[in-house]
């Protein structure tokens, strides 16, 4: 029984990827299996993520949702936004309830159970999800390479619970659990579990990769690529919540490709095949990490120290990535060279609106 | 080797686990998620054996937890394919969070338990306080007292579960050890007798992009109620579907068990004792002995715990003078300051006339046998709680007082 080879389908690659047509290709499917009316906030960058990886793996697709946003403002009993099938899971439980899906399906096909291909099965977990709680789920599920999806929505903080630290909140982020104040001048000092490189590192035979919703058609061609690839592939997409990072509310897109124009979202692939990091997605420009923290509110209390740090932080990534550092950007990482964002009582105005 | 008795069928000489483990090959199920602890962990063993062996078509997952286990049954039964996990003490109770999202998503996963005590210390001893404490999450329940037992019971709990009337998940459970790991004879049926007896599973709403549906989506406290009646009422009305399961599985496979309790040497009887599970073995020899001295003893053994026979173990138990519940469980704090079998007993007699004296005795804690001596012991105390007419201790520890 393990030479019985189901019927996959593959999904076209389209044309254009990373810097041209931002928001139109002519290639996309008109399909929408997450349709509006659902209760996320305006600019939720989650959804918007949801509706482009939705859109790209079109109709034959099942999501799983474990608790996170995409559950609790999404999924509202009699009027859900679901065009596919979609079923809520335990927050732990991303990896293995998506796992028990696909068991299904290979079984049901295997033994004429259920006629038809093999659908493509999603897991949407949000990153408390995906790098706290679930982590070991969704290892298991990549080790044993069950063949699905798991994306990581990183929106970098547990959002729909109020805001709170994650392992994926950055370093300065100020959050619930890590508010900033005479002691802790920064709010968060730990600097963010590098999820996506540990899953590539400990499950190599998966397809693994980081997007942006800055980049669309770049993050549809990856949830493509990982839904073509036979066995477990894992994404980790860059979702920036309004609620939480406190930003002009049409900024999302422009905060998913500043985030990598300044070289804090490394945007990557890793190729099962070949056992290699392809680093070669460049953005159209670099940029001090100053500029991205300075459109949101969540960083308004750092210190000149702490944007350095960050910025050393990011300068790290831009080698890792093979990219020559600018004069700039070294120049950047002196905390002589960096001014505090704000006032200790401007940051406390702005912590009351999260 | 197996000997052949009659038609196909055969009786092999295998463990409880094992048992089960031939159960869910019967059921033809489709998948399998395991992760090890003692003592269920050879029912897994055999499992995996089988699919090695080609034996069994089935997805075999080796789960990186309990949590995972039941996750993955959960999802695999969203998606209309029959499941089949199991557990043990510590484990049943990793895996908390996903009893009641199974039952209230109404996915007949089945789950098989070999009981084991919970920590500290790290005992493998069978104690019923594992599956037990999930007792009120909606799930079928139910105890085997023996291997053959252990095997019937599986096939008629998915037969039970899976019908649409009911859709509810299934513990079945069996001591660890007294049943799990002890040899005997079993019947094992023909596979057309299973197919007869147990349709395939097919759930009315399984997550297929042809019929796309929604699981478990949030709700506002005004929705949560009319769900939270519609699973207890699959819960309260799924006792017809048990009886009539259980009628037809004698029909099938000539094997006949009242679905709620059994009862051995009542008649006559004026003191008996009410248990679960494998220590009914042990009480049937203990009981056979002190009739022959004339001693009127009995036993009533509890078959199924969820749904609970309320108006049954009423019935049953108003016929004596003194009943004594064997717990086997911890209840820490509880009613009777023992084991948690002493409430459902005495919540079901309340509305009798004429009620008997109820004990609580802690014995079996551990996995410690509970020895034809101590069931002697146990019998002296219901003995002389007849005599007074009435209860000077409520809980008595076995072994610990004179």
């Amino acid at each position: 029984m393990a030479t019985f080879e189901v019927e996959r389908q593959i999904l076209p690659i389209l044309g254009s990827p990373n810097q041209g047509a931002r928001f139109y290709n002519p290639e996309l499917p008109s399909s929408e299996p997450f349709v509006p009316g659902h209760r996320t906030c305006a600019g939720c960058g989650p959804s918007i993520q949801y509706r482009m990886t939705t859109k790209a793996a079109g109709d034959n697709t099942i999501l799983v949702g474990p608790t996170g946003c995409m559950y609790v403002a999404n999924s509202s009993y009699l009027c859900t936004p679901y065009n596919v099938p979609w079923a809520h899971t335990q927050i732990g439980s991303a990896g293995s309830f998506t796992a028990g899906v696909a068991a299904a399906y290979e079984a049901m096909i295997r033994k004429g159970k259920w006629k038809g291909p093999y659908p493509n099965i999603i897991c949407e977990a949000g990153d408390g999800s995906a790098s706290d709680i679930g982590l070991a789920s969704i290892s298991g599920a990549l080790y044993r390479n069950h063949d699905c999806l798991i994306i990581c929505y990183d929106n970098e903080q547990y959002a729909n619970t109020g805001i709170q630290a994650s392992s994926r909140t950055p370093y300065g982020g100020m959050t619930t659990f890590s508010p900033p104040g005479p002691e802790v001048p920064e709010g968060k000092k730990l600097f963010p579990k590098d999820l996506a490189r540990m899953m590539a590192a400990g499950h190599p035979h998966c397809y693994v990769a980081t997007a942006s919703v800055g980049y669309p058609i770049d993050l549809m061609n990856k949830v493509r690529k990982g839904l073509n690839h036979r066995g477990a592939a894992y994404l980790m997409i860059y979702t920036p919540c309004q609620k939480g990072f406190v930003y002009e509310t049409p900024r999302s897109i422009d905060l998913g490709r500043v985030v990598v124009e300044c070289g804090l979202y490394p945007i990557w692939e890793w190729n099962p095949e070949r056992r290699v990091y392809d680093y070669s997605f460049r953005p159209q420009n670099m940029r001090p990490v100053s500029e991205y923290l300075k459109l949101q509110g969540r960083f308004g209390h750092l210190h000149a120290e702490h944007i350095a740090a960050l910025q050393k932080f990011a300068n790290e990534q831009w080698k890792m990535m093979g990219v020559e550092l600018p004069d700039a950007l070294i120049w950047a990482a002196d905390p002589q060279n960096q001014v505090n964002m704000a006032a200790a009582a401007e940051a406390e105005e702005v912590a009351e609106t999260i | 080797m197996p000997t052949v008795i009659a038609g196909k069928n055969k009786t092999v000489r295998i463990n409880g686990c094992v048992a089960s483990a031939q159960a869910a090959k019967y059921a033809d199920v489709d998948v399998i998620s395991a992760y090890p602890i003692r003592p269920y962990t050879a029912t897994m063993m055999a499992l995996a054996q089988m699919v090695a062996n080609g034996e069994l078509d089935a997805e075999y997952i080796v789960a990186d937890s309990e949590h995972s286990q039941l996750s993955i049954a959960h999802g695999a039964s969203s998606c209309g394919a029959r499941a089949f996990t199991g557990s043990s003490g510590v484990g049943v109770q990793f895996a908390y969070e996903l009893y009641s999202p199974i039952s209230g998503s109404r996915m007949p996963v089945q789950m098989m338990i070999a009981d084991r005590t919970l920590d500290p210390p790290g005992d493998f001893g069978s104690e019923h306080t594992d599956a037990l404490s999930t007792r009120d999450m909606g799930w079928l329940m139910g105890w085997a007292c023996d291997a053959q037992e252990a095997f019937d019971n599986h096939l008629i709990a998915y037969r039970i579960g899976e019908d649409p009337r009911v859709l509810l998940p299934q513990m079945v459970c069996q001591d660890g050890f007294f049943v799990s790991h002890i040899t005997s004879d079993v019947e094992l049926p023909d596979p057309g007798q299973v197919k007869e007896f147990l349709p395939p599973y097919k759930h009315p709403y399984p997550l297929d992009p042809r019929r796309p549906v929604s699981h478990g989506p949030q709700i506002m406290p005004e929705q949560g109620p009319p769900l939270q009646l519609e699973r207890a009422r699959a819960m309260e009305e799924c006792t017809s579907v048990i009886e009539q399961a259980h009628e037809e599985f004698a029909q099938i496979f000539g094997r006949r068990y009242d679905p709620w309790v059994e009862e051995y040497m009542t008649d006559g009887a004026e003191v008996v004792f009410f248990l679960q599970g494998g220590h009914a073995v042990t009480a049937r020899f203990a009981i056979q002995h002190m009739r022959e001295k004339g001693i009127k003893v009995g036993m009533v053994r509890l078959r199924t715990i969820r749904p609970y026979p309320t108006d049954r173990v009423n019935e049953v138990l108003s016929k004596f003078k003194v009943v004594g519940v064997i717990e086997t469980n911890m209840a820490l704090g509880s009613v009777s300051s023992g084991g948690a079998l002493y409430a459902e007993v005495c919540g079901a007699l309340y509305e009798s006339r004429e009620r008997p004296l109820v004990l609580s005795f802690m014995a079996g804690m551990g996995g410690e046998a509970i020895v034809l001596k101590e069931f002697y012991w146990m019998t002296e105390k219901m003995m002389s709680a007849l005599k007074l007419g009435k209860i000077e201790k409520r809980t008595h520890w076995v072994g610990f007082e004179d």
